[in-house]
Parts: structure tokens; sequence; C-alpha cells
């Protein structure tokens, strides 16, 4: 077995191809909640996983690596016990995750060890194995990965993905960690034929056809790159913001946090580091009072600066948006990244309306 | 995560959102909204995000206290809640029911709420039972009554994005209840036309194609010439006519002078026109209000003005509520006139049933509202979930009349400016720790349930009703789930629910049978006095990041850094008239308080105004308020105050 | 002492120290090295200079640091804030922060005393180029407690005094009583190879010195522009303001060099608080020149 191998798991050995992987990990996986509602969770048994699903609004790959919340070490008053993180840390599986949650993990990883290593990524993300599964059937609303280079389905990034091919998986092993994870349990898995691999083609195009959303992002990107959208149309666009901080909670590419020492109720300190948005006015207000970013458009524009400019391209190696569509379906307004990019073209005049109408939340 | 999702205590949209306790100890490791519930549809506001973790915290209440000498000591449940009956009966005795007052919350669940209400009405057997709602809106409840029939909005949340057309009146929605501000800019894009009229430029702004900034206390003014533009334009609906009340209604307006507009409301006589043809050419109209209205003079005469434009208009009325269950609060009849599902004490046969229902005779003397309790109208009084030192009016007088009482116990979740007060706190839970329903602003009636462990040794409120009441030797439902079908069974308006329903969906709107709509007469009222001493006029409002007294919200870091500290906001042209820069400490004076705080200045306050956030931790705008009322609903008037503003030195 | 630090540093300025990018004595980035308050100096009514010692001698060798730098102090009990070092270089046993009380860290860090400990990570940041400015004369403008991050490279060129040309110091601060180091500013006016001017922007009965802003002290100064670099550190108002002047006076964009603030949380780029357009001030910066803002559009304004 090598990286790069294709492989098929039989829909019949997928339950016990996880009962298996999860004697050595916990496995989180999509699940059924309440009322139609699926959401990343960890599950009990590999006969919870909901394999046919759209998306998660809580981003799994940030989540289970970077949680909302997390404990960074405990003190008492005078000395201070450093915890052990690592420890608390088990070894995870994330299945079904998507494409472009995994090109925002991998965007993520290099975010947190690049240029000074953030311990605490580092040893969730050490322990954490992918198997990515690809669209077939892309959310018809919403998400845009195929504008993003992040999906529906991978050639890289992944540890294995899974493309479902009705009665059995396409298997494909694309890291060390997926060999590592797929070697014992050969006995599951088989070789693909030539047929497989037709048949994942036809997938690939029918997915790709089926989007409705697309986000022409470069031509944004060089107007924010050389800052000549007008600060009136940042204010205009920021004048209907509800301050809720969604669009970058959700986002499986933000990473802005805040540290916080909460009180336990034996004495002790928790540093807790917790989520926190640049779309907050409080993010960069200074002790003096005075804040650099003062208005609802210079906030707005701050989180666009990061999503789409050159200079963040060349530090992160792409531009921060895999498509998901988190922000489309959590922003209270509307200002998601291709609701914005779109705005923004208009507002320079280069935005021809599509002739035919696509269907999806663009119109 | 928890399998199963609560719904969202902080306002009254009533979002539904998933859960993650932390793996040990107190907090959360994480949340998310619902993507299918029909509100959140995947979105939270800024508190939804946030506000959680405020709730679970060291500082909560871990045990009951009990005052000892002049301090409150760690006590047992037993003590607390024996202390607690053991006065209750005292006094009682001594000085008859009428001597104990019951305040609740509009935050506790519908089944603490009903508890409650028999608690005082039958083991107490104290008509003095009102709740919270009567510092905030209460005088929308008669006025819808004798309207549109049922005190509650008429359509829900989900629905808002249909409307054609919006009057938004005296609320900061945009701020406040951030679904709905949502759904109205969806409305709007969706080709909806938005009335807005406030005083102050709030965030509608870019969503209303009309903004009329009427002198603060002049609204009836204005509806009234609304109202009749209607009906001389004969803009109404064909139905209107043969609606009970029209005769009387027109009658009521023929005094209406439309060329006073300007002087009397700063307003022009065309945009008048302009908003009658706007809400009547884009149906349906919805018609939503929020304290601007509701807190005001004549508070319920206007809430019936309002109801009257949608009723001409064939539209829909939505009162903006704030509290996550000010709804439920009142329909489970945390009202002094009314018992559970607004049937009214006054009634002959409402009594008999609630008598047989209950197995108690019921005292059928009107009750005091709240107001009247805190300013010492009883010896003993229970408050439930409410600040009340700080969100009654005339906060100076308020706190020494609580100090004043013979007792006062206390339930809530921290040791607020109330509990203080109080000789025996109970240590409540949050909406996080129990189970119980919710009715949201549009009457979906949801389920709220337990996700963490309850703090310290916090309890429900109901478990601490049921522990009175088995005090007093009465048994009382202590399962939610019991008293949900106590209710399906006494409350018409509740008949359908049941938990095994809320099991498999996202519950429903409680249905009233077949209201009857009338219009009411709107009379011109007088309009107030100048008072040349305090020549500027208090604009209150709430913001975003706090709810209520702040009692929570301002535990919480991202909501206390997104609003540190609350100033007061003139118009610059004011500031500089005063010769008062930004960054100044200055002093707003009434007749009866004064605040002090740093200045701001804005041009979304119009000139002659002061702009202060509502309910700010300690020193809010209740500071200025006194005991005058709304005459009919009681509701104290916080809006259109004249004050003063001067440098502190 | 350490290798060079690899981390891209924007002026060119490379720390031989920093936190996270040449190593963490603790083990992990985010857990502070426990300290001891030796002596609190009370410098105005808000304002306090604390001495400091790393309790753990493995902690004290490894680490070295430049003027321009900072740490982030854990106050215990109420979180992190980030202050610059205060003291001389040269002194390796202890270093000074002198903190302003302004809020949860740092109102608390003023109920501390002496004997206390709190938790530091450091040194943080890039530096002042003292290097690359030896043999150009200095111009320092500093307002209120921007002295504080200057005070180390003060003390350093005095120490090395004759590596530098002329050596001016101009300090505004708001009233008499609200000026730091006055024990020092007595020293540095009596020497004759350093300029101290000083103003206030509001006198009181004893002040018999300039009033005014800052800016205002910049006539009397006499060196040469072309040859000279000028160091600055206060609000931002002020450093505006300078910079325009200085501008002006004929300095280059590249020869006036500022320590610019932003609210920080973690000091090692992670935390995005300290953000000025693609830039993370907390390790490329805080010490920037003047020409190289011109590429944050962010900080224009
Ligand atoms: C590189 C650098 C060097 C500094 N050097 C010094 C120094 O030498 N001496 C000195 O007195 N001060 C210095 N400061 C400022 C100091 O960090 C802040 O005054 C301090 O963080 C306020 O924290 P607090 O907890 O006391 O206030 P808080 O109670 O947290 O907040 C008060 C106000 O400060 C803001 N604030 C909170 N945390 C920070 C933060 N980490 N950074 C900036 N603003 C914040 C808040 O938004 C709020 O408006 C420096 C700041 C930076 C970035
Ligand atoms: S910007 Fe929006 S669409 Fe892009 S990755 Fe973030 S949440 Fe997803
Ligand atoms: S967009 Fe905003 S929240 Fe997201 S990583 Fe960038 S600065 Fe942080
Ligand atoms: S999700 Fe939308 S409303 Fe919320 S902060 Fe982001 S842009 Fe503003
Ligand atoms: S302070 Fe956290 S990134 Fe700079």
């Amino acid at each position: 077995m090598n990286v790069g191998d294709k492989l098929i798991l039989k829909k019949n050995n997928v339950s016990d191809f996880f009962y298996s992987l999860q004697e050595q990990m916990q496995l989180i996986a999509p699940k059924q909640r309440f009322a139609g509602d699926v959401v990343f969770d960890l599950v009990n048994s590999p006969d919870e996983i909901v394999w046919e699903y759209g998306h998660d609004i809580y981003p799994p790959g940030k989540r289970y690596l970077f949680p909302h919340y997390e404990d960074m070490f405990s003190y008492r008053q005078g000395e201070q016990i450093a915890i052990d993180v690592a420890a608390d840390v088990p070894r995870q599986a994330i299945v079904g995750i998507r494409s472009c949650d995994v090109t925002a993990v991998r965007f993520q990883e290099r975010f947190f060890s690049s240029p000074i290593v953030d311990p605490f990524y580092k040893t969730r993300s050490d322990n954490t194995v992918l198997f990515s599964l690809v669209c077939n059937e892309p959310p018809k609303k919403d998400c845009f990965c195929i504008c993003c280079d992040a999906g529906p389905y991978l050639e890289s990034g992944f540890d294995v993905q899974l493309t479902d091919l009705g009665d059995r998986f396409l298997y494909e092993i694309g890291s060390e960690k997926g060999l590592d994870v797929s070697e014992p349990r050969e006995k599951y898995l088989e070789a693909s034929t030539e047929q497989d691999i037709a048949e994942r083609k036809r997938i690939e195009l029918h997915a790709d056809s089926l989007f409705q959303t697309a986000s022409y992002i470069a031509k944004a990107i060089i107007y924010i790159t050389s800052d000549e959208v007008p600060d009136e149309v940042w204010e205009e666009l920021g004048s209907t913001c509800f301050r809720c901080a969604a669009c970058t909670n959700l986002c499986p590419i933000c990473t802005c946090y805040t540290v916080d020492d909460r009180p336990e109720p034996d004495g002790s300190f928790t540093r807790c580091r917790s989520w926190d948005s640049c779309q907050y006015a409080g993010f960069t207000r200074e002790a003096s009072g005075h804040n650099p970013r003062p208005t609802f458009g210079s906030r707005v524009k701050r989180r666009f600066y990061h999503k789409a400019s050159f200079q963040y391209i060349m530090r992160d190696g792409r531009h921060g948006c895999v498509g998901c569509g988190r922000c489309v379906s959590s922003c209270l307004t509307k200002l998601d990244l291709p609701s914005v990019v779109k705005r923004i073209r208009r507002a320079m005049h280069d935005y021809i309306e599509p002739i035919s109408k696509p269907t999806a939340f663009l119109e | 995560m928890n399998d199963k999702p609560t719904t969202c205590g902080f306002c009254s949209c009533g979002c539904a959102l998933y859960v993650e306790p932390r793996k040990s100890g107190l907090g959360i490791s994480g949340l998310c909204p619902s993507t299918t519930h029909p509100v959140s549809t995947g979105r939270l506001c800024i508190k939804g995000w946030n506000a959680t973790t405020s709730l679970i915290r060291v500082d909560r209440l871990q045990t009951p206290l009990v005052r000892k000498g002049n301090e409150l000591q760690p006590a047992s449940w037993e003590e607390a809640l024996s202390v607690t009956a053991d006065v209750l009966k005292r006094v009682i005795s001594t000085s008859g029911s009428e001597a104990v007052g019951v305040i609740g919350s509009a935050k506790t669940t519908n089944e603490e709420c009903y508890s409650l209400v028999k608690f005082a009405r039958a083991v107490l057997r104290t008509p003095n039972i009102d709740g919270a709602c009567r510092f905030y809106d209460a005088s929308l409840i008669p006025a819808l009554i004798d309207t549109i029939g049922i005190p509650a909005s008429q359509i829900g949340v989900e629905q808002l994005a249909e409307a054609g057309s919006m009057l938004i009146a005296g609320a900061n929605v945009m701020e406040q209840l951030a679904h709905i501000g949502s759904r109205i800019q969806d409305a709007v894009e969706n080709g909806c036309k938005v009335v807005a009229v406030d005083p102050r430029k709030s965030r509608l702004a870019p969503q209303a194609g009309l903004f009329l900034h009427p002198k603060p206390g002049s609204d009836l003014t204005w509806v009234r010439a609304l109202l009749k533009t209607i009906l001389d334009r004969k803009l109404y609906v064909d139905a209107a006519p043969q609606m009970p009340g029209f005769e009387e209604l027109r009658a009521s307006l023929d005094d209406v002078v439309i060329g006073v507009l300007p002087q009397v409301c700063g307003i022009e006589p065309e945009a008048v026109v302009e908003a009658a043809t706007i809400l009547a050419e884009n149906e349906p109209c919805v018609v939503m209000f929020g304290l601007g209205v509701l807190q005001q003079q004549d508070s319920t005469i206007l809430v019936k003005a309002l109801a009257n434009v949608a009723l001409l208009l064939g539209g829909y009325v939505m009162p903006l509520r704030g509290q996550n269950n000010a709804q439920g609060a009142c329909d489970m009849g945390v009202l002094k006139d009314y018992l559970p599902g607004y049937e009214p004490i006054s009634s002959v046969e409402t009594r008999a049933k609630w008598e047989s229902a209950w197995q108690c005779a019921i005292n059928p003397q009107a009750g005091l509202s709240a107001i009247e309790m805190v300013q010492g109208g009883v010896k003993a009084l229970l408050v439930f979930g409410e600040n009340v030192a700080l969100s009654a009016p005339n906060t100076e007088q308020t706190i020494s009349a609580l100090e004043k009482l013979d007792f006062l116990a206390v339930s809530d979740l921290y040791l607020t400016e109330t509990a203080q007060l109080a000789d025996v706190v109970f240590p409540a839970c949050s909406f996080l720790e129990k189970d119980g329903t919710f009715t949201n602003i549009g009457r979906r009636v949801q389920r709220v349930r337990r996700v963490i462990d309850p703090i310290g040794e916090s309890k429900s409120d109901l478990e601490v009703i049921v522990g009175l009441a088995s005090a007093f030797g009465k048994e009382m439902a202590t399962d939610p789930s019991a008293v949900m079908k106590e209710i399906a069974a006494t409350v018409p308006l509740y008949a359908n629910f049941s938990y095994e329903q809320f099991e498999t969906g996202w519950g429903e709107p409680w249905r009233a049978s077949t209201p009857t709509p009338r219009l009411a007469p709107i009379h011109a009222t007088d309009l107030p006095p100048e008072e040349p001493d305090y020549p500027y006029q208090l604009l209150a409002s709430r913001i975003n990041f706090h709810t209520q007294t702040g009692t929570m919200s301002a535990r919480c870091g991202i909501l206390t850094r997104e609003y540190p500290e609350s100033v007061v906001e003139i118009n610059p042209s004011d500031a500089e008239k005063l010769k008062l820069r930004p960054g100044r400490v200055v002093r707003v004076s009434s007749k009866t308080g004064s605040l002090t705080r740093r200045l701001a200045v804005s041009d979304a306050v119009p000139q002659g105004c002061v702009h202060v956030p509502h309910y700010f931790g300690g020193d809010s705008a209740n500071m200025l308020a006194g005991y005058e009322c709304d005459s009919i609903s009681g509701v104290p008037v916080y809006k259109g105050l004249p004050v003063k503003i001067e440098a502190v030195s | 002492m350490s290798t060079e630090v690899q981390a891209p540093t924007l002026t060119g300025a490379k720390p031989r120290n920093m936190w996270g990018v040449t190593g963490v004595p603790t083990g992990n980035l985010y857990v502070p090295m426990p300290a001891v308050i030796e002596k609190i100096i009370v410098e105005t009514p808000d304002t306090k200079t604390f001495r400091l010692r790393l309790e753990d001698p493995k902690h004290a060798e490894w680490f070295t640091w430049e003027p321009g730098q900072f740490v982030e102090v854990s106050v215990f009990g109420a979180g992190e804030a980030p202050i610059g070092f205060a003291s001389s270089p040269l002194e390796r046993s202890w270093f000074e922060l002198t903190v302003v009380n302004r809020g949860k860290v740092t109102g608390l860090m003023h109920e501390l005393k002496e004997g206390d400990r709190v938790g530091i990570r450091g040194p943080l940041g890039n530096c002042w180029p003292l290097e690359d400015i030896k043999g150009k004369d200095i111009l320092i403008i500093s307002g209120g407690c921007g002295l504080a991050p200057l005070r180390p490279a003060i003390l350093y060129i005095l120490a090395n005094r004759e590596d530098y040309g002329e050596f001016w110091l101009l300090y505004g601060a708001r009233t008499p009583a609200d000026i730091n180091y006055k024990y020092d500013l007595v020293e540095w006016e009596k020497r004759n190879d350093f300029h101290v001017l000083q103003t206030v922007d509001v006198g009181d009965e004893s002040w018999t010195g300039n009033v005014g802003v800052v800016t205002t002290l910049l006539d009397q100064v006499k060196l040469d522009a072309a040859n000279a670099v000028a160091l600055t550190c206060g609000p931002p108002i002020m450093i505006k303001f300078a910079t325009l002047a200085l501008v002006k006076m004929g300095f280059s964009e590249d020869r006036v060099v500022t320590s610019l603030e932003r609210y920080m949380k973690c000091g090692v780029g992670k935390c995005g608080h300290c953000c000025v357009n693609h830039v993370y001030l907390c390790t490329e910066g805080p010490v920037f020149t003047y020409a190289q803002l011109q590429e944050f559009p962010e900080t224009r304004a």
C-alpha cells in the first residue's frame, strides 16, 4: 500500500472498517440531530454516521482542532501549574468532512505553524486524521468551493478521500497519516478497477455541473489589494452589519481568538482562549479608547482584506476563502463573501448581470 | 454536544441552538445554531453567540442566603424555604394575604410562570401578582385585546420577509432584536417598503424608504393624522367599514388638524400622506412598535391607534417585546388583572373556572401592580428573576421602599442589587440548566432543555415555587411536562401543546379561537406641559449588547468589551450651545433623579434630546423616571421625560 | 546568546532573541515565566515602575532583550497585557516595566506589592534599530507614557555615547504631575552631551518650563536632518504631527522610526488582534519606519 493508492471500500465493510478504526481513535462524524439538523459530533457507533448530508454549519475541522473555547492551562495565585494539553487531546478521525473543510484545515495548519508553532493546534492536528467525503451532489445553495479551488473533490490535502460509488466507496490515500490508518485494515480494502475510476470521473463532472453559486473573486482581489474600493462603499456595506461575528466564527479559515482568565470554583484560574472576531468594535479598541477600526465599514474592509488581498495570498499561500458558504447561511445580513465580492464589482462598474438568472442567492 | 437543542434565552426571537458543555468544570466548549429551526436558520445574534458564557460563572449564587443580623449568610434550602414560608404565614395571619406581593419575570419558563401564578393566587391567596412586563410593555395587553383581539403578534418572525410594507415606530429593532432586523432587511430586498418613525436616526435608516423623526412625546398626534388620512382618502380595505367601531373611530378623529403637524411633531403633512399611501399600496402591511411607544404617557391609546392602522389596511400587528418569555409570562397570567389565558379576574365565570381548577377560593380584589408593590404597597414581597431595584422607575425611592419592606425574598442567578436588599435569596438556575418552554415573539411555544448541570446548589424557579408551596402544605407539580399538561387542560390557548409533541419538531404558535377585531376610537389627549427648567427630552433606547439591567450581559467579556461604558448622547449643535466637549462628564437630571456619565455627540440624536441607553448596569434612565404611569396599563413613563444636562466639575 | 531571529521583521533591525522564534524556556509558548517584583517606583498618580527578576535561573539565563521589545505580563487572576521594557538592556539581573493603570490587568498590577509574583512571556517583537544607526545624530520625541519604551534606548545610547552623534530628547507630558522618570530627567539635563527639552500641555504654579505640545519644541532643535534619525513614541495624534514636522525638517521617511501600539493578546502572531493590514505588529513590529508604514493603508488615517 502506498500514498496515492486508489482502493475500494465496499459499503458492507464500512461498518467493520470504522469499528476497527474506533479501537484506535475516536470518531467524529456527521450525526442526525433534532428535526433534520445534521451536526458533526463524537459517534458511539459507526452506524450513526450520516453518509448523505449537505453541509454542517459548524465547521468540524476548525471546531475539533481549534475549539471555540479552549483551556490553555490553569494556575493558582502565586505558583502556576502548566497543564499538559497533549494529555487530554485524544486521537481522532474526522470522518465525512467535506473538501472545503479539509482545504481550510490545511490553511489553518500552515498559519498555526509558521513562523511560530502554536503548541495547542499542533498537538491536536498531529492527533487528527481526516477522512474526507466527496460531494456527489453539492448542496445547491450557498457554497462555491469550485471557485475557490477547494472542492467538491480534492487532488491532495486529505489523509483519506472517500467517493460514494453506490455500493462502494472509492478510497484514496493522500498522506502518510492516511497510509498509517489504512495498512492495518487492508482486509477491508481491495483494488479499484478502471470502471471505478471512470465512475468517479462521471461523478466529478456531474458535481461540477450542479453549482449555482459563482464568485468571481479575482477582480475583487485586485481592487482590495490596491485599496481602490472607496471608503463610502465599505461604509455602505457595513451599515447593515449586526456585529454578530457569525461570519468569522463559522468561517473555517478564520483564526482570531481572545484570551481570558476564568475563575474556577476551586479558587484556581484557567487561561482560556476563545474565538474572537475582527467584526467586533472591541477587537481593536485600545486602552486609551482610541479605535483604529472605528466604523462598521472599516471592520468589514478588514475582513475582506484578510480574505481577498494579494498581500495575504503571499503570506498564506492562497486566498482566505474555501467557498464553504457558511458566511452565506449564517450572516444576519448580506455581507457574505460572494455578495460582497459582487457588490464591490458592481461599485467598480465591472459587474454584468448574468443573462440567465441563477436561482441561488446571487440574485 | 447535546443531542437536542435548547431555546436561546436572551431575547424574544427564540433561536434554537446546540450547546457543547465543557468536558470538566464550569462552562461550555462551543455552540452552534440550528439550521432547520424557522427563526435561527443557521444564524445567531451577538448575544446568542456570546452571552451563554455569562450564565456559567463562579460568581453565580451557589447556595441559598438568609439574612442574619445585618448580613446575608449561606443557608440550606430547608432553612431558606422554611424561613420564607414562616414569615409569609405570619404576615398573612396578621395583615391578610393582601399584604403579600409576588413579582414574576419575563425570563422564566411558561411552566414556572404558571406555577408562580397558581402559588400566589391559590396558595398565598393574594391578588398581588404581577409581572416585570409592567415595567416594559404591559400597556399593549389591554390595547391589543380591545383591537386585534389577541395581546400578541399576529405573525411569526419567519413570515416577516413576505411583508409588502412596514410601519416601525419607536423601536431600536436593529440593535435589539437582530433576527427581526434581519428579516426586515430580507423583506426590503424582496421589495417591501419601510416607514420608520423614531426621534433618533437609528440603524434602521438604510432600510427605511421613509424615515419620520417626530418630537418625543408627540406620537399620538401623527398617528391620529395618519388614521385620518387613511379614512379621508379611503385607503382602507373594503372590509374595514363593516368592522365594529369604524364610525366611532371616524368620529373620534373629527378634530384632527393636519396643519399642526410641523409645529407639534416636527413632521410635514405631506410625509404623513406619503406614509399612508406607502402602507396602503404595499400589502400586506405589518405594524411594529417597541418600547419607544410602549413606555409613554398614554401608551395604551397609542397602541390602539397603531393597531387601528393595521386593521384599516388589512395588515398585521407585531409588538416588539424584548424579553425571551415576555409573551409566555403574560399568557400564563403573570398579570395583576388577568388569570392565565387573559381571562379577566373581574369576571365571575372566570374566577369560578379557576376556583374549580385549583380547588380554592380566588381573591376577587384587583391586585397591586408591580410598581405599586415596589413602592411599598405590601409588607412582604417575593421577586422571581427580576432586578426590580434597577428595572423599576425612580431608582432611589424604589430602593429605599424595598429596604423598608418587612420581608423580601428574591430568586436570581446573581446577587443583584435587589438580592442584596433581600432577607432570603434563592440561587436560581439559568435556562441552560432546566427544562421548560418559552413562547417567542411570534407566539411559538418552544422547548427549553437542560444542557448543563445546575451550578452549585442552584435550583429552577419551579423547584423553588414547589418547595414553598409544600411548606404551605400544598402539593404542586414538580415536573415541567406535568405542569404543561395542566396548562394545556386549563388554558385554551395552550390546549394543543404537550412535551411529546415538542420532541418531534420546533413547536408551533398558539392560536386564539376566533378573535373578533374591532376598531377603537382615538381621542386626542393633552400634550405634556412644557418644563422650562428641563428643556431637553430624554430618549432611552436599548442596545444590542446588553439586555435588561445587564445582570447577565455585563458579565460577558465580549459584550462588555463592545460597549464598555454607557454614555449620554446629544446632538453636536446642542453640545456646542452648551459648550460641552465630548468626553466631558455630565449630569442629566429630571424632577425625580439624576445620573452622571460621559458625554458623546451624535448626529443621530435630534436637537433638544438626550439619548441614554436603557437599563445599563446600575445607573440607568430609570434614575430619571418618576412614578408617573400610563393611566390605563400602569406602565411607567420612561420616554420623552423632560431633563436638563450640565457639566460636572 | 542565541542565534539571530528568523522571523521577518520589517525594520531590518533583528533582535537576537524572540519568544517562540528562538525557543521557549517554559516549553509552551503560552506559559509564562514567573517573576518577582523587587521594587516599585511610583512615577505619577496613575503610573508605576516595577522592577522584576525572573525566579528561575534557567529562564534568567535565556532571557536577553533589546530596547523596543516588550513582554506579555500575566497578572494572576486578571490576564495578560503587553508592556514595553523600560530599563537598561545592559542590566542582566533585573528589568523594569512602567505601567499605566488603565483597566483590569494594569489595575490589578497596581495593587501588587514588592515580593508578589507576575508572569512574563518575552521578549516579544522587534527593536529600535540601534546598531544600524550608529554614527548618526539621534532625535527622540516622546509623549506621556511613550517615554517608557524609549528609555532603554536612551540608556543604551548614553552608555555607548561615543558611537552616536548629537543626541536630543523632546518630551511632552500633559501636566507637570504626569512626567515620568523625573529622577532620570534631572540627571540627563545635567549632561552636556545630551540635549533634553521638556514641555507640558498645561502648566501649574511650580512649572517654569515650556508649555505647549511637544512638536513646538522642534524649533529649538539644531541638527543635520540629512545625517539624523528620529525615534518617536507616544499617542497616535502626537506621532502623526511629529512625523509631519520631521519630514518637513528634511528627515527622509526611512529615518523616522516609531513604535506602534495596538490591542495585543498573544504576542506571537496568532490571535490576530494586532494586525495592521497584513502585518502582525507583535512579531514584525512594533517598531517601524515611517516609510514602511506607508505600505499599510490602515495606518494612514
Ligand atoms: C507593544 C506595546 C507596548 C506597550 N507598552 C506599555 C508600557 O510600557 N506601559 C504601559 O502602561 N502600557 C503599555 N502598553 C499598553 C498596555 O498594554 C495596555 O494599557 C493594557 O493592555 C491595558 O490592559 P488592561 O487589562 O489593564 O485593560 P482592560 O481592562 O483590558 O481594558 C482597558 C482598555 O484597554 C484595551 N485593551 C485591553 N487589552 C489590551 C491590550 N492587550 N492591548 C491594548 N489595549 C488593550 C481594552 O480594549 C479597553 O479599551 C503597551 C501596548 C503595546 C501593544
Ligand atoms: S469566507 Fe465564507 S465561504 Fe469563504 S471560507 Fe469563510 S465562511 Fe466559507
Ligand atoms: S478575517 Fe478577521 S476574524 Fe478572520 S482571521 Fe482575518 S482578522 Fe481574524
Ligand atoms: S455575520 Fe454578517 S451581520 Fe454578523 S458580523 Fe458578520 S457581516 Fe456582520
Ligand atoms: S498579538 Fe496576537 S497576533 Fe499579534
